[in-house]
């Protein structure tokens, strides 16, 4: 319906983790619309997307990271996904790099990033084996605080500080909302 | 009063009473002067701790921000907060860590401490003897004690001594005592190296009294899978990681000739060590060739699947790893179960002083659903004449095993796709995806997802229909389950010493590019095919690679395009292009072993009581690398953090972030690899080799890139540098699609560069890097983090510097 398009996809329901029993304590991730966290991604001076090898199973997703590289947000491509921007002929900021030792990396203030540019004020997850995610963004939490969490994955991350909630099973509408964030983003 | 070692006068003396101890008589009959450290205590090896975790910086990724241990709890540490008793975050996970690491290592323990006193009782003492080809027979033991076991009793001291450190280690984790991460760490750390010592007693124990293989790369084929076993016999299973009972049911079954009658097959690590029991040949109070006549029914993954797939009619548990709700599966399918140990009573009545034929009576008459009998030779009896006769029973009561077409068709129109069951499943099956395609008539979806399902059924607990979906997935796989039947080698056990000299200079040098060893559970990230593709990835490469526990059973399950398993592809020696199985869980000690051996036998350092020393050259020297893919338990964490303090890197998957503690180095920060020259003692930065010691990989494509860059080591000459990076290369074009961002930090000179990439590799050092390159004489001027030097000596331990400077 003309509202409802107007409203954007709803991505602040089913705020359960995706394994259900990920209920670490008091502090739990907040359920953001996509424009806010294109918004709060947009404002961020040194931001980080990391992406995993989850977008094998959904492609497009590749050339929607691809996008949102070209708008200048360094790509930490994790596990093997880094083959799929190769593919696609896209190197420009992309760094080959584990989830493991990149977090190792964040959580120190000193760090000087991918780049040698500095330590990042945001990261951008998506596409990485949940429970993996989860606890790197548990990491994060209880031990870099400086450094925002958000997910973009089509997952209910509780760990982050802003999520979609679940929209695992429905990916026309998780596509969509990540296009809603990358049109934010440009505004 | 003492003269000298081994004499003493009496002269003189009035009203003294002297008590002996032990009787020190190792200095005639060892080489080896007693080393700095026999017996280390809970703080003894703590700066070679700190040394690791300096390095290694421990990483924490908290399952749980809050502390409920006491009642002051819950206490929120959310950001590294404290707790009302003053324990941060931190501490907090490095408290759990150690628990963790102790239940694991008390597992290993109590084991080998049933099996010390079990093996006495049955067998009486035997003489400790590894044969004439592994003379360096107790290595773990030998490095830790400082002592020679002679005979099985001596293992005594060994356990003796590990049961103190544990109790007060456990002490440590009380509400008020250690409050530090770090030194949560170290206890770890210790209780990892108790752990590797409590493996390897029982591993020999077992070796001996049971004449096992002894470093037999040749040891038997035996039979693997569900569909070996033979379905017009009484099938017994032998569930769990104690041969005691098991081993009783087959002594029976061949001292009264009734293999016709029964089938026993193994479940996890009690598979692997009934196959190995008297396939030596040696004098032994066990009939000969009795192993292989066993099968392997499965790792402990397939546990519910077996179940599901009706392939038993009686199962005796012992301990570890045995799914606690055994009995109530069993108890649906009329399979009565015997509780063989302490450790697993399942509720149970003890009938273990009851007459034999009244317990067989009750079970087979299925009056009682199980029994507990704590007595192994009892167990061993029942157990196999309740399979024998039960079978029949099971078949008059008409139990149904297996659901029907007509029941699978129920079962799948009652999904609603509410997707309650994906919420809940470890590998993240879309479980309603393969209902719908089953709906159409296409059973394929549930077929290809049958290995990568891990058995759990929490999918089951979670759907609201109340569908039995392990049993969709059984109809679905029926004909392979019958066609599951495959060769895998038997447990050999420890390295030969003449295997150790043979690749001893290749692996220090770094021509055989590495050790990889593949252990661990059932818990893969995406399914047991994993295990044979990382497995024949590092073969096929030249590395050595050996294996034990469900890990090695679940890469048996796959063949190439002739048919072969990989144990069928390669020998079973500890060389390059081998594939060595050393045996069950308790056999990883075995893995440990060989490394210290290629430092005592190859490099000859005195190894006795002197474990930072090994560990220290391990690290710095011996290229080795362990892979924990589908760990699950309590246990493979012990053994991680047994092999991180012997200076052995270990890759683990990513539901292994439930350990919550890694240890990963950060590679920009020279002062971190500062390392001495032992030579003179002056201080060398060395690349980061090996980079982390316990590593988390997304992606078994990731574990097998890090696993070849965690072979790396500062000693490699710069043909074996070169070929560790010809590797480390290749496996990055062939799964990244590019050559990984860092190989540059491993170069030291030109000839470090693999062939095949050489050229735009210098070109890039130049142009990216920097780097100075002299292009006529193709040599590299400057650039490199230090210079390829062959004599170069490193250790980080100050007391191996030969000559101070």
């Amino acid at each position: 319906m003309a509202a409802d398009v107007k409203k954007g996809i709803d991505t602040t329901k089913n705020p359960i983790p995706f394994e259900m029993a990920q209920v670490p304590g008091p502090e739990q991730a907040k359920c953001f619309m996509p424009k806010v966290m294109g918004a709060i991604i947009k404002k961020a001076k040194r931001p980080l997307l990391v992406v995993g090898a989850e977008l094998f199973d959904d492609p497009i997703m590749f050339d929607k990271m691809i996008e949102m590289g070209k708008m200048g947000i360094p790509i930490a491509a994790t596990a093997h996904s880094v083959k799929g921007f190769v593919d696609r002929g896209y190197m420009e900021n992309v760094y080959q790099i584990g989830l493991h030792p990149l977090t190792n990396y964040l959580r120190f203030p000193d760090w000087k990033g991918l780049d040698g540019q500095g330590q990042y004020d945001a990261v951008i997850f998506m596409g990485i084996f949940y429970k993996f995610a989860n606890a790197m963004f548990a990491t994060l939490k209880n031990f870099n605080r400086d450094i925002k969490r958000i997910s973009v994955d089509r997952y209910y991350h509780i760990n982050a500080n802003m999520t979609f909630g679940n929209m695992a099973f429905n990916a026309n509408d998780y596509h969509a909302a990540v296009d809603e964030v990358i049109a934010a983003m440009k505004k | 009063m003492a003269t000298k070692e081994g004499s003493f006068s009496v002269e003189d003396m009035k009203n003294v009473q002297i008590n002996i101890g032990a009787v020190v008589k190792e200095a005639d009959e060892w080489d080896q002067e007693m080393g700095p450290f026999p017996k280390p205590g809970v703080a003894t090896l703590r700066d070679w701790d700190y040394k690791i975790m300096n390095r290694y910086k421990i990483m924490y990724a908290p399952a749980d921000d809050t502390c409920t241990l006491c009642t002051y709890g819950p206490c929120d540490l959310t950001g590294n907060k404290k707790g009302a008793c003053g324990i941060d975050q931190a501490g907090a996970c490095g408290k759990i860590v150690l628990i963790a690491c102790l239940m694991g290592c008390c597992a290993h323990a109590a084991h080998g401490r049933h099996l010390y006193h079990w093996c006495l009782d049955k067998f009486g003492d035997m003489k400790f003897d590894m044969g004439d080809e592994i003379l360096v027979d107790s290595p773990l033991y030998q490095t830790i004690i400082g002592k020679k076991p002679k005979t099985l009793k001596d293992f005594d001291e060994g356990l003796a001594y590990l049961e103190e450190e544990v109790v007060q280690l456990v002490a440590s984790t009380h509400t008020g005592q250690e409050g530090y991460f770090m030194d949560f760490e170290s206890k770890a750390l210790h209780t990892g190296m108790m752990d590797d010592l409590g493996m390897e007693i029982c591993d020999l124990l077992q070796i001996v009294a049971y004449d096992m293989p002894r470093g037999a790369a040749d040891a038997p084929l035996i039979e693997i899978g569900m569909g070996t076993l033979d379905q017009n016999k009484g099938v017994l299973i032998a569930y769990g990681h104690n041969l005691a009972a098991g081993a009783e049911a087959m002594i029976y079954a061949e001292n009264n000739n009734l293999w016709d009658k029964v089938d026993i097959g193994g479940v996890c690590c009690t598979a692997f060590d009934l196959t190995r029991i008297t396939e030596t040949g040696r004098d032994s109070k066990v009939p000969k060739n009795l192993g292989p006549k066993a099968k392997i029914a499965g790792a402990m993954g397939w546990w519910r699947k077996m179940v599901r797939a009706g392939v038993m009619d009686c199962v005796m548990v012992d301990e570890q790893c045995v799914y606690c709700d055994v009995l109530g599966d069993a108890q649906m399918r009329k399979i009565p179960v015997i509780a063989t140990t302490d450790k697993i009573m399942l509720g149970l009545p003890d009938r273990t002083n009851d007459p034999v034929d009244q317990i067989v009576e009750d079970l087979v008459s299925f009056k009682m659903p199980g029994v507990a009998v704590l007595d192994p030779t009892k167990a061993g009896e029942i157990g196999i004449r309740v399979a024998i006769a039960v079978k029949p029973k099971r078949a008059e009561a008409k139990i149904q095993n297996l659901i029907t077409a007509e029941q699978f068709k129920e079962g799948v129109e009652k999904c609603t796709t509410c997707n309650e069951c994906a919420f809940v499943c470890p590998p993240h099956i879309r479980i309603s995806d393969l209902i719908a395609e089953a709906k159409k008539g296409n059973l394929e979806a549930f077929s290809s997802m049958y290995e990568i399902c891990v058995g759990c059924g929490r999918c089951e607990q979670s759907c609201p229909q109340g569908i039995n979906i392990l049993d969709l997935f059984e109809y679905a796989n029926r004909q392979y389950v019958k066609n599951q039947k495959f060769r895998m080698r038997a447990g050999r056990g420890p390295a030969r010493d003449t295997e150790i000299r043979a690749v001893g200079m290749p692996i220090v040098m770094g021509t055989i590019p590495g050790v990889i060893a593949l252990v661990g559970c059932s818990n893969y990230p995406k399914g047991t095919k994993e295990c044979y593709d990382i497995a024949k990835e590092f073969v096929d490469r030249g590395y050595i690679v050996v294996t034990s526990g469900c890990m090695a059973m679940d890469m048996s399950l796959y063949t190439d395009a002739d048919g072969k398993t990989i144990w069928e592809q390669y020998g079973g020696g500890f060389d390059g292009r081998n594939i060595c199985n050393t045996g069950s869980c308790v056999a990883n000690a075995n893995i440990m072993g060989a490394a210290i051996k290629v430092a005592t036998i190859f490099a000859r350092r005195n190894h006795r009581a002197n474990f930072d020393d090994i560990a220290d050259y391990i690290l710095n020297k011996v290229g080795a690398c362990g892979i924990a893919w589908g760990a699950y338990s309590q246990k493979a964490a012990s053994i991680a953090t047994g092999c991180n303090r012997l200076g052995i890197p270990v890759v683990v998957q990513p539901h292994s972030v439930m350990y919550r503690r890694s240890f990963m180095g950060r590679a920009d920060k020279p002062e971190d690899w500062m390392t001495i020259d032992a030579r003179d003692g002056s201080l060398q930065q060395v690349e980061p080799a090996p980079e982390a010691m316990l590593y988390i990989a997304e992606t078994k494509e990731e574990a097998m890139l890090e696993m070849a860059k965690l072979c790396f080591r500062p000693s490699d000459n710069s043909i074996g540098r070169g070929i560790k990076l010809t590797h480390y290369c290749d496996i990055s074009m062939k799964y990244f699609g590019k050559l990984p961002d860092d190989w540059h930090l491993f170069v030291r000179d030109v000839k470090d560069l693999p062939l095949v990439y050489k050229e735009d590799m210098l070109k890039t050092l130049e142009e990216k890097y920097g780097w100075k390159i002299d292009w006529k004489a193709k040599k590299i001027l400057s650039g490199p983090l230090r210079p390829a030097d062959v004599s170069f000596d490193p250790t980080l331990i100050a007391r191996k510097i030969r000559t101070k400077k």
